[in-house]
């Protein structure tokens, strides 16, 4: 397929031309017959998850094929440079590069170090290194961040390191791959600041995003990534994200499944929850939403069980309880995607079929392969799906919709909305606004130790 | 703080102690590192390190004590026909352990600042340009010792709450396989975000390290005069070493000896606490 894009060959920052190319190993080729151009500016990538969108911004710089291996064929060319011929790690003074996981990319942990780590490898003379990594801090807005140390960040100043660190090398285009997927509303709202600051400055960039409203106004293209075929659309013409309805409850909220009176918990001496009063119902979804590193997370595990509190009492009704991590890797450990969801409906004693959950949730097609060789989005619906299925009584989601794409969130909302209808009490620690929009029937906010009760509106304010 | 001469200081005292068999030098070290520790780490972040060192110091005193049935002062016997434990226990053999577990504590406290009080790229820029990349690569991995730990804990919960229970060996690869394999993507994430940043792609410089302040050169000198000293002492025969066989003695002491000891002092006037 041939999907022409930008003003023409010799302007073009990058140029792939009938270019498929496969994993090692894999049967079906993650691109396929790739041709694109891309221009200056801001070019945005989206489409499903699994879709090829990674694979595709890691052809950008080399990593697809030097670094992962597979099979290749056609052309790629960056800033005129071969990509295929030339090493990722020769190529990384033209093209930078920003993963999703900003705690997975940090080499040294003071952040002027960190900066300094491409430019070492590029061999800068050290007496221009201060400038450099000043320069790189400033157009990322992190220069304030200079001489903190890394693990002290939130993750959206941890991404602005990642980006700065990238912006050090001066390269001709940025690739970023999901960059926001795991911040908050503050820390996503501070990425793209710092992006769109870049792009005008002058550094092209190439961006994959689930969420495209804060950025498609200020892109100059935009690629759709589907099943490993790349479309050019013009972004202008792209439709807006429609939020679906709320859907509606099929049975009334019930009696008191879990409480919290008078907790306290924290780690090493500092107090993440302070002495909160809480309760849910069965049937009831609450939704917490504050900053990274609030508490969020800390309130789920007391809620749980699997954290104890340091003062005050938690109680929960005696039944199965579905946990979903932060990180779904935490739950991955079988051969397939059937079987985990088969090992959790066996250990809960239920005879469900784990066709039923793996329906819902989009995943049949995947059923039997190997959890862990799903993209980020398929992985999560899988970590859903290993949780989830028969009739779990309290259901506790931290940060559901990590890496997915629309139609995705909407079939996790219905999975949601049909086992709280089945008298789950429901917790959801998330920072998307259509998930609580959607579902819950009570926002809390978790910031300083405190939780808060808030409207929506408030919670968007 | 230069990691070059906290290396200094770090080298003096482990040669003090791996060089004498003398108890009173060997503690007279462990003193001035526990001195120089609490001064710049603070005590309360020692608490895991104390317990660990305390360990280590009684296990090796418990091995010489059951396993050297030799000396004069019997505390009591077992049947010979116990195998290994069986013999006279007596004070020598728990006075020449006690003197073992002296060499284990402060040489483990000697080495503790460079886990303690110097990040890791402060460790690295003090090795030789020749082997920055390898430093790089050290200090990457470092990095990521905290996600192993906290992978573990995160796999741990979340299986327990799948119905996962401790039941012999084998339950255990519930735990193991995640962390394992989540610890694996991990390090080729990070290996991926290293690659596009050029690492490996030739000749590397490096950020210009800390200079060394007049402190750190105060360190490092009061440290090198501690070396030589003792190094002079024990080839003169000042240090004179310690046996406790056959019979219990108490260790010979020479003040020119003990004063290069007491110059490793030298980091409680120097440090400062990044506690």
């Amino acid at each position: 397929m041939l999907a022409p894009f930008g003003t023409g060959a010799d302007l073009a920052v990058a140029k792939l031309t009938r270019l498929t190319y496969a994993y090692p190993g894999a049967e079906v080729a993650a691109l396929r017959d790739v041709c694109l151009e891309i221009d200056d500016g801001l070019t945005v990538v989206t489409g499903p998850s699994g879709g090829g969108k990674s694979t595709l911004l890691r052809v950008f710089n080399g990593l697809v094929p030097h670094f992962h291996g597979g099979v290749i064929s056609g052309t790629a060319s960056v800033g005129g440079l071969d990509i295929i011929a030339i090493h990722t790690r020769q190529l990384a003074r033209n093209v930078g590069f920003v993963f999703q996981d900003p705690e997975l990319q940090t080499v040294y942990n003071v952040v002027d170090r960190e900066v300094a780590f491409g430019l070492e490898n590029l061999a800068v003379p050290p007496r221009e290194m201060a400038g450099r990594i000043e320069e790189a801090l400033d157009a990322a807005g992190a220069l304030h961040l200079l001489g903190r140390t890394v693990r002290t960040l939130s993750g959206g100043e941890r991404q602005r390191v990642a980006l700065a660190s990238s912006l050090a090398m001066r390269p001709q285009v940025v690739v970023l791959d999901e960059p926001t997927s795991q911040l908050d509303p503050d820390g996503a709202s501070s990425v793209f600041a710092a992006l769109l600051t870049m792009v005008r400055q002058g550094t092209h960039a190439v961006v994959s995003e689930h969420r495209l409203e804060p950025i498609l106004p200020h892109a100059s293209g935009l690629l759709v990534v589907e099943g490993g075929a790349v479309t050019a659309v013009d972004p202008k013409t792209w439709p807006p994200q429609t939020v679906s309805a709320r859907l509606p409850r099929q049975s009334a909220i019930g009696e008191e499944a879990w409480s919290l009176a008078n907790v306290s918990a924290g780690f090493g001496g500092t107090v993440v929850i302070d002495r909160v009063d809480l309760a849910g119902r069965a049937g009831e979804v609450v939704a917490l939403s504050g900053p990274n590193g609030g508490g969020k997370t800390t309130l789920l595990r007391l809620i749980a069980g699997t954290l104890a509190p340091l003062s005050g009492a938690v109680a929960r009704r005696p039944a199965r309880i579905a946990y979903l991590p932060q990180n779904p890797a935490a739950l991955l450990h079988r051969p397939t995607v059937r079987s985990e969801v088969s090992f959790t409906l066996t250990r809960a004693g239920e005879s469900e079929r784990p066709e039923a959950i793996l329906d819902e949730l989009g995943l049949l097609s995947v059923a039997d392969r190997y959890p862990r060789d799903l993209s980020s989005g398929e992985r999560q619906r899988a970590a859903l799906a290993a949780v989830l299925p028969g009739t779990p009584r309290l259901v506790l989601l931290d940060e559901p919709t990590r890496g997915m794409d629309a139609v995705a969130r909407a079939r996790l909302v219905r999975l949601v909305a049909r086992v709280r209808d089945l008298g789950a009490a429901v917790v959801l620690a998330t920072h998307d606004d259509e998930l609580r929009t959607l579902l819950a029937d009570r926002i809390l906010d978790v910031s300083g130790g405190r939780v808060i009760e808030k409207t929506r509106a408030e919670v968007l304010a | 703080m230069n990691a070059r001469a906290v290396a200094a200081w770090s080298a003096a005292c482990i040669f003090i102690v791996l060089s004498t068999t003398n108890p009173a030098y060997k503690g007279a070290v462990l003193v001035a590192a526990l001195a120089a520790l609490a001064t710049g780490v603070g005590l309360h972040r020692m608490r895991g390190l104390l317990t660990a060192v305390a360990l280590m110091a009684a296990f090796a005193v418990f091995l010489n004590f059951v396993s050297a049935h030799l000396g004069a002062t019997v505390l009591f016997a077992l049947p010979d026909q116990i195998p290994a434990l069986g013999g006279r226990y007596t004070l020598e053999a728990l006075a020449f352990g006690a003197s073992g577990g002296l060499t284990v504590g402060a040489a483990i406290l000697a080495a503790a600042p460079f886990s303690l009080l110097l990040a890791s790229h402060e460790v690295m820029d003090a090795l030789p340009a020749a082997l920055s990349r390898t430093g790089a690569a050290i200090a990457a991995s470092l990095n990521l010792v905290p996600a192993v730990a906290s992978s573990f804990v995160q796999v741990t919960e979340a299986q327990r709450l799948r119905g996962w229970r401790p039941r012999g060996p084998r339950s255990w690869s519930e735990i193991v396989v995640p962390v394992v394999l989540t610890s694996v993507e991990g390090s080729i994430q990070l290996a991926e975000s290293m690659e596009a940043r050029g690492f490996g792609s030739g000749q590397r410089t490096s950020v210009k390290p800390r200079r060394m302040q007049r402190n750190d050169w105060l360190l490092a000198g009061a440290s090198g005069t501690a070396l030589a000293i003792f190094a002079l002492s024990q080839a003169i025969g000042w240090a004179a070493p310690w046996y406790a066989y056959p019979t219990l003695t108490p260790p010979p002491i020479d003040a020119r000896p003990l004063i290069a000891c007491l110059l490793l002092l030298a980091p409680v006037l120097i440090w400062r606490s990044r506690s």
